[in-house]
């Protein structure tokens, strides 16, 4: 495997080497102003950042692709055959049994659905209410920013005692003063998503809140003043003034909130364990890689599921593409 | 000239990639042409033989076998012998030392003695990482221990040390509620309807009556507690061979060992609402656990647990038969040892000795792998139930190399006994794992 990393790494410089020698030398032809040394001392300067981002980056999407179309059993790894399509077909029989990847495949598509309005608009609210808040918003910001920089591991333990059943769950202690009887939120089909969605929206809707009020502070102040002496009332300030100036960074955030929900692992990870109610895509793909040890068959799934991703986001570009 | 260069480029990536994944074979950890390396020898001559731990070595169990590898190199020095311990903390549990046991293999830097987790046996053995010993232990030595790490025939590993679980029992509460288990030791265990009786006593008294660690269903801790219930009932999980699960797993005496727990769960003698103090702090009259609950009893719960006399282990419950829980982390040599072939079944027979095996489980608390290590423990205390058990009853999870997914289909109807019916629940399991089970016998 090293001797491979190394070839395709020494491929890559000559293959880079080649196009700085093509640039430099078409660089008359194409009536650019350019100083030789100069372009040469930025192209050696890009090197090390090029080589590290192919290094970290390309070479594992490399190998990831490439073990999709091998039987790479973790255990087996000087004995790795090409078999093609294989592993795609598997994935696809085993989907029509409607087995666990059935289930993952559907409660992905629930978290997406779920949390993504959620999770923006929470941000959205929060960004608002912050951005009027006067005296105080500071503290406001620390505190609906502070869960995004609490790590996901103790935030799913944090609210793994929230939910905890019976009677002595804070959850449940709070509903039986109500008189509502105590349930196994995580346990219980019904509920353990919904869970799932909410305590991810709270641990991630800080982050785009920032984002969010950056947006709003480019808003220019006259419009709304504007739209005031026009007679817009407080909705119609909002839908013609605040959301327009904002389309740009929702487009931004719904993109990435997008991707990061179809790529949730550690919730049901620690919270729940590997349950049919709960096993996400993710959590399906690292579960057939590391604990049932099927790399190939998990590279399979792993490229199928970025063709997936990055189908609905250009598809998601192309609807909100701004007008020129 | 740009198209051009990216095409070339991309083509030459695919070539090399092909080639790459395809022809790790010449790796010098190839795992199929055992023991092909000479071996390594320091400045003084001496061979070296490397082990590796899967514990810390500043850890009471890493000390423990840093102190077995100084005494094996002191008795060796006249034979030029030297052992080299390597210690790896299982990080992210078990599954993190298997990746530091299978980056070494690739790299072919794999030490000639591992340790690894007993169920691990049959996928280990069968991909080649382990090497078969049998021919080297005499019979009259494998003889000496309570379980072997045996697949398809072969002898793949010797035990470090042996577990085995019960339930603990706080003797003050069955005291006030007038309950008598005297009777019940590891030679004449309890059942099924006795132990459903002391719960329904224990519930009249107000208490909850057992933990059974229904809870623990994220790793190993549910299957390793839980399975000996299922062979008590009759049942079985998969084929001798470990190939096949259908029949087995949804048996109708499989159905009945998962059934006995769900009705633990349906008469709220157990839940999975108990804490994971609740037993300690004398809310919960009894305690699935295993022997590394002792010292926790002994040390750090002495406000509720003052002496001996406040607490004591039950045996498994047995309905057709007595099964009780084993299994722990046992030695084996890789199919990457050097060619001195000598040196490194000395320090294997050294490792495993009952002098070495007294030493670890003594750091460790657990139980003696070998029958001839001494232990003079008092009849009738936890420690001796616990390896009465081990000889009358115990039997190891079932012997597969799909046993990961057995683990988590397991732990999956475990967390769904709540709510479903045990027949829907181990159909479900059974085509999972047998799905698992064809898919890993078409792999050569």
């Amino acid at each position: 495997m090293l001797k491979t990393s190394l070839i395709i790494l020494v491929l890559f410089i000559i293959a880079f080497g080649g196009f700085v020698v093509y640039d430099l030398a078409t660089a008359k032809k194409r009536k650019v102003v350019y100083r030789f040394k100069s372009s040469l001392t930025a192209y050696l300067m890009l090197l090390p950042a090029v080589i590290l981002a192919f290094v970290f980056i390309m070479l594992p999407i490399l190998y990831s692709l490439g073990y999709a179309f091998t039987d790479y059993y973790l255990l087996r790894p000087n004995n790795i055959n090409i078999v093609y399509f294989q592993n795609f077909k598997d994935f696809f029989e085993e989907l029509s049994t409607k087995g666990t990847l059935y289930n993952a495949i559907k409660n992905t598509i629930t978290f997406v659905v779920g949390v993504v309005p959620l999770q923006i608009g929470l941000a959205l609210l929060l960004a608002l209410f912050v951005n009027r808040a006067g005296i105080g918003s500071k503290i406001f910001k620390v505190c609906f920013f502070a869960p995004v920089v609490i790590s996901l591991s103790v935030t799913a333990f944090l609210w793994e005692q929230i939910l905890a059943p019976g009677p002595n769950g804070l959850l449940n202690s709070i509903l039986g003063i109500f008189n509502v009887p105590p349930r196994d939120w995580l346990r219980d089909p019904k509920t353990a998503m919904p869970c799932i969605i909410v305590l991810s929206a709270w641990q991630g809707c800080g982050y785009q809140m920032l984002i969010f009020l950056s947006g709003l502070s480019n808003i220019r102040k006259d419009l709304y003043e504007a739209a005031a002496l026009d007679g817009a009332n407080w909705w119609r300030k909002f839908w013609l003034v605040t959301w327009v100036g904002l389309r740009s960074t929702f487009v931004y955030i719904l993109i990435t909130v997008f991707i990061g929900a179809c790529r949730i692992l550690t919730q049901p990870m620690l919270m729940t364990g590997y349950m049919d109610h709960t096993v996400t895509l993710s959590y399906y793909m690292y579960n057939k890689g590391y604990t049932e040890r099927w790399v190939g068959y998990s590279s399979a799934v792993a490229l199928l599921m970025t063709i997936f991703i990055g189908g609905i986001t250009f598809i998601q570009r192309r609807i909100f593409r701004e007008k020129k | 000239m740009k198209k051009l260069l990216v095409s070339i480029l991309s083509i030459m990536l695919v070539c090399v990639m092909a080639f790459g994944f395809t022809a790790c074979g010449d790796n010098p950890g190839g795992g199929d042409t055992p023991g092909g390396t000479p071996p390594a020898v320091d400045a003084e001559g001496n061979t070296i033989v490397k082990i590796m731990f899967h514990v810390d070595k500043s850890s009471t169990e890493g000390q423990a076998y840093q102190k077995r590898l100084n005494a094996f190199n002191a008795a060796y020095k006249d034979r030029n012998i030297k052992a080299q311990g390597v210690f790896k903390a299982r990080s992210a549990g078990a599954s993190g030392y298997e990746t530091e046991l299978l980056n070494n293999q690739l790299e072919g830097t794999l030490a000639d003695i591992i340790t690894f987790d007993a169920p691990n046996t049959a996928a280990y053995a069968k991909s080649g990482l382990l090497y078969d010993i049998s021919g080297l232990i005499p019979a009259s030595e494998q003889e000496k221990f309570y379980s072997l790490n045996k697949y398809n025939g072969g002898l793949y590993g010797l035990p470090i040390q042996e577990s085995s679980a019960g339930f603990f029992y706080n003797k003050k509460i069955f005291r006030n509620a007038g309950i008598d288990v005297s009777a019940f030791t590891a030679e004449n265990p309890w059942n099924f309807a006795q132990f459903k009786d002391v719960c329904s006593r224990l519930k009249s008294f107000g208490k909850i009556p057992v933990d059974m660690r229904i809870d623990a269903t994220k790793d190993e801790t549910a299957p390793y507690l839980l399975y000996p219930f299922i062979y008590a009932a009759g049942g079985e999980f998969t084929s001798t061979d470990g190939y096949t699960a259908t029949g087995y797993y949804n048996s109708s005496a499989t159905v009945k060992g998962f059934q006995f727990i769900k009705d633990l769960i349906s008469a709220g003698y157990t839940s999975y609402a108990i804490g994971p103090t609740d037993f300690f702090t004398e809310k919960v009259g009894m305690y699935l656990s295993s022997g590394w609950t002792i010292p926790d009893l002994d040390n750090k719960y002495r406000d509720n647990f003052a002496s001996r006399d406040d607490w004591g282990l039950l045996p498994y419950p047995k309905d057709v038969v007595a099964a009780s829980a084993t299994g722990s982390w046992s030695y084996a040599i890789t199919n990457n040892h050097h060619t001195d072939k000598t040196a490194i079944v000395e320090l294997l027979n050294w490792m495993t000795s009952a002098e070495s095996s007294k030493a670890i489980t003594d750091a460790t608390g657990m139980i003696p792998a070998r029958k001839d290590v001494v232990t003079n423990y008092a009849v009738g205390s936890p420690e001796y139930t616990l390896l009465k058990q081990l000889e009358v009853s115990g039997r190891e999870r079932p012997v597969t190399v799909a046993y990961p997914t057995f683990s988590l289909t397991f732990n999956q109807v475990i967390a769904g006994l709540g709510t479903n019916e045990v027949s829907s629940l181990l159909n479900s399991a059974t085509n999972t794992l047998q799905a698992e089970m064809d898919r890993l016998k078409k792999l050569n």
